[in-house]
């Protein structure tokens, strides 16, 4: 078991230095950086700041540089707001961590029922319009979906908010809009791992003791079935970080990933690191994290 | 468990109930405006937004105010006038109070133009420093008496002071520059800060001391909300009463609801294509003027811009000081640029490529392109995000294209000189058109015009240089364009050609 999580471990500290590498290349990648901060300034000002800058070093003593800083969360002052960009980002992060978490919370609410259902009825009419509506959805982007939801709950039947992020309504649209880009995946996933271990030996069993159906498939079955969904819900919160960037822009949603959208055209670029830094690690976290549980879930590598 | 199950969806239900729905209950009390963004600071100082101007007009008086027909109006100072080349006098109202209660003095006015100019100071904090970079010196000549001394005789500077906010030197030097610019921003205007929610609202409450008096509407909220087709969504269920920049595919639709019209009004802003004169094919007058004769004007404004923008013989805009209506725009004549063209050498055509980042114009510039093409100028349209790349692509002056389409905004100064310096002054840095354009004698003469505070004697050398730009064709001249609110039929106000929102003249309407 420790075995598991050192090389997990590891993998978590090798992928933090590419994400390190990476937002450190943002800035150079887009030309000279001097001249968005100052772009009419004499050439006198800039090298002036170019040399208090560092960016007259060699290029692996500032990223030694960048990395030190990063890790203490100082990005420099943004262009824009000529504040510190880490705070920036940090103050809009728990918004988009809570529509991320609703979103996740609600895709597996529906898909839960849903997939576990179609695994058990298999091949009924209801099982089938389930796949036809996971194709849809699956098929939808996010925005469309997102203004479509808008024009029929807020402007043709006016139950809900248009956008904003101040009322427990104003938050229903932009979860749902972001839940429906991935309940799609998940019900799939639980369709077909429940097919998998429905037909298992231990679940003939359990039935065979006389236990009541349902009693079996959600005490046997969907344990077992429920191992690879949480490796996905990992790996859906990258995704669903990036989907978060489109809900936040169509839903007025005060979040990072709407900050982020802005800074890019703006060519704020410490913004633009301490979003893409701070995201790369909560993906990373979270992945962690998820390998972490799947050993405890799953006794077979906890025992290896 | 099914009555467990029961209890819990009953519970839900009514939690739901519970919890207010629907957007914060607009009241008849509240004038609400969406804008896509909000400037990162309050400081009317501090920035060079055109969504932080809208905001800080609303809450900061300058020393002057311009109407909606575009006259200047007494604000913060009763009088002015021009004692001689270089200084201006201002006289100051009396009595004017600031959102902490404290009175506005000559001490005020002198302060808030000295943060910006930081005499003495070698680098410059405020963006707007370039705006007002003239003014030598503010003296305080008496307790209600201001000179204004410019370096030079500096004709635009009662167009600067239009927008340029009075700030309290001892609430400032108090509360420090950050909180001013986020939760202590005070000024003298109609409405004070109440709140601001950053990347969702800004609040503002009528202030009960204001010389003007009460404005008709005691809230003022400005919600930011990126995504145009969001903000109207909103306009039609009530959430907000204003919107800007509603392009032309939108308008049947706004006009249509019966909540919601618009107001629309020609703004400064003109459509041009910059040619770069330093290489083949556009080094040659002929070719320019071909490119000229191409488009088909009137069709582009009746068919893409549902009519709202006018065609123009230059850049210079009928609205602006020094416009010149005796100058005709190129006629549309197709025949007479093929044979144009043809005189510089190009008889079967030549291929170009112009490029752009006005993203929200794709298909006029599409358009365009197609128009120039079917003269013989094959032209490959190049469109860039607005981002690094465009970026770089301005960094190295436009090199590797021959032209750029866009559109210039003037900042909102009603003069020749705002658009001619950007656009084709030579002296380094700054604008495309800059590097592009090589038209001689055109450099000396708009510095000519720049120091002169004779106005008919400025008027005289704006003509010739429209003439001369007429006929040398350093730009495609296209058309201005209209600013489109979407308003609530529940608010009478009326779009101003300087694109501001000035709320103060904002009413209810029954």
């Amino acid at each position: 078991m420790s075995a598991f999580l050192i090389r997990r471990l590891l993998r978590f500290v090798v992928v933090c230095i590419g994400v390190s590498v990476v937002t450190f290349a943002i800035l150079h990648a887009s030309g000279d950086p001097v001249s968005l901060i100052m772009p009419e300034a004499p050439e006198a000002d800039r090298v002036q700041l170019r040399v208090a800058l560092g960016l007259t070093d060699p290029l692996p003593t500032q990223f030694v540089r960048f990395v030190a800083n990063a890790v203490r969360g100082d990005f420099g002052k943004s262009f824009f707001h000529r504040e510190p960009a880490f705070g920036l980002v940090v103050e809009r992060m728990p918004t988009t961590l809570a529509l991320t978490s609703m979103a996740v919370a609600l895709a597996l609410g529906v898909a839960l029922p849903v997939g576990v259902y179609g695994a058990v009825r298999r091949n009924t009419i209801a099982d089938h319009a389930a796949t036809v509506v996971v194709f849809l959805g699956q098929s939808m982007p996010v925005f469309w979906i997102g203004i479509m939801l808008m024009l029929l709950f807020a402007v043709q039947w006016r139950i809900l908010p248009v956008s904003g992020w101040e009322t427990w309504a104003s938050m229903v649209l932009p979860s749902v809009t972001l839940a429906a880009f991935t309940t799609p995946l998940f019900m799939r996933l639980i369709r077909s791992s429940m097919l998998e271990t429905i037909n298992l030996d231990y679940v003939r069993t359990a039935r065979a003791k006389g236990l009541s159906e349902w009693l079996v498939i959600f005490r046997h079955a969907l344990r077992n079935a429920a191992l690879p969904i949480v490796t996905v819900i990992g790996l859906q919160f990258g995704l669903l970080l990036g989907g978060a960037i489109l809900t936040e822009t169509v839903f007025a949603v005060p979040g990072v990933g709407r900050l982020l959208v802005r800074s890019i055209v703006q060519l704020d670029f410490p913004i633009v690191q301490a979003g893409v830094f701070l995201l790369a690690i909560i993906i990373v976290t979270v992945n962690f994290l998820v390998d972490v549980l799947y050993v405890y879930l799953n006794p077979t590598i906890r025992l290896r | 468990m099914k009555r467990w199950l029961s209890v819990v969806l009953a519970l839900t239900f009514a939690a739901l109930v519970a919890v207010p729905i629907g957007a914060a209950a607009q009241g008849k009390d509240t004038l609400t405006v969406a804008l896509p963004s909000h400037a990162p600071t309050l400081d009317p100082h501090m920035h060079f937004e055109r969504v932080g101007i809208l905001v800080n007009i609303n809450m900061f008086d300058s020393l002057l105010h311009r109407t909606a027909k575009l006259e200047f109006e007494p604000s913060l100072a009763l009088s002015w006038k021009a004692l001689n080349d270089t200084t201006w006098e201002f006289k100051l109202r009396k009595g004017v109070r600031f959102h902490d209660g404290s009175t506005m003095t000559a001490e005020d006015v002198k302060f808030s133009f000295d943060r910006v100019l930081e005499p003495g100071k070698e680098k410059k904090k405020s963006p707007q420093y370039g705006n007002v970079r003239a003014i030598k010196e503010v003296k305080i000549v008496d307790a209600d008496t201001i000179h204004l001394v410019t370096d030079k005789p500096f004709p635009l500077l009662l167009e600067r002071v239009v927008f340029f906010p009075i700030v309290p030197k001892k609430h400032l030097e108090k509360v420090g520059e950050e909180a001013f610019g986020s939760t202590a921003a005070v000024g003298t205007g109609p409405w004070k800060l109440v709140e601001w929610k950053r990347d969702q609202h800004i609040r503002l409450e009528a202030f009960d001391g204001h010389w003007r008096g009460k404005p008709a509407f005691k809230y003022l909220v400005f919600r930011a909300i990126p995504e145009v087709s969001t903000a109207v969504a909103e306009l039609k269920t009530g959430g907000v009463d204003i919107i800007r920049n509603v392009n032309a595919d939108l308008l049947p639709d706004i006009k249509s609801h019966p909540l919601t019209g618009i107001s629309t009004t020609p703004i400064l802003r003109v459509h041009y294509i910059s040619l770069d004169m330093r290489s083949a094919p556009f080094d040659k007058k002929a070719v320019r003027q071909a490119a000229n004769y191409a488009i088909d004007k009137q069709a582009m404004l009746q068919k893409m811009m549902a009519g709202l923008g006018r065609q123009v013989a230059t850049v210079v805009q009928p609205a602006a000081f020094g416009y010149d209506p005796s100058v005709p725009p190129y006629p549309y004549e197709p025949k007479k640029a093929r044979e144009l063209l043809a005189q510089a050498g190009y008889p079967n055509g030549v291929d170009i490529t112009l490029h752009s980042a006005a993203v929200d114009w794709r298909p006029h510039f599409e358009a365009l392109g197609q128009m120039l093409t079917d003269i013989g100028l094959r032209t490959t349209v190049k469109m860039w995000d607005p981002g690094p790349a465009w970026n770089k692509f301005l960094q190295a002056e436009g090199k590797a294209t021959n032209g750029a389409y866009g559109s210039w905004g003037n900042y909102s100064v009603f003069d020749a000189d705002a658009v001619l310096h950007p656009l084709y002054h030579t002296e380094p840095g700054g604008w495309i058109g800059k590097h592009y354009a090589r038209v001689e004698g055109l450099d000396r003469l708009i510095d000519e015009a720049r120091s002169s505070v004779d106005q008919a004697k400025r008027k005289r050398i704006y003509a010739e240089i429209q003439r001369m730009i007429r006929e040398e064709a350093p730009s495609v001249f296209l058309y201005t364009q209209n600013d489109t609110l979407g308003i609530s039929k529940k608010v009478a106000y009326e779009a101003r050609p300087d694109e501001w929102l000035w709320l103060f003249a904002a009413k209810p309407k029954n």
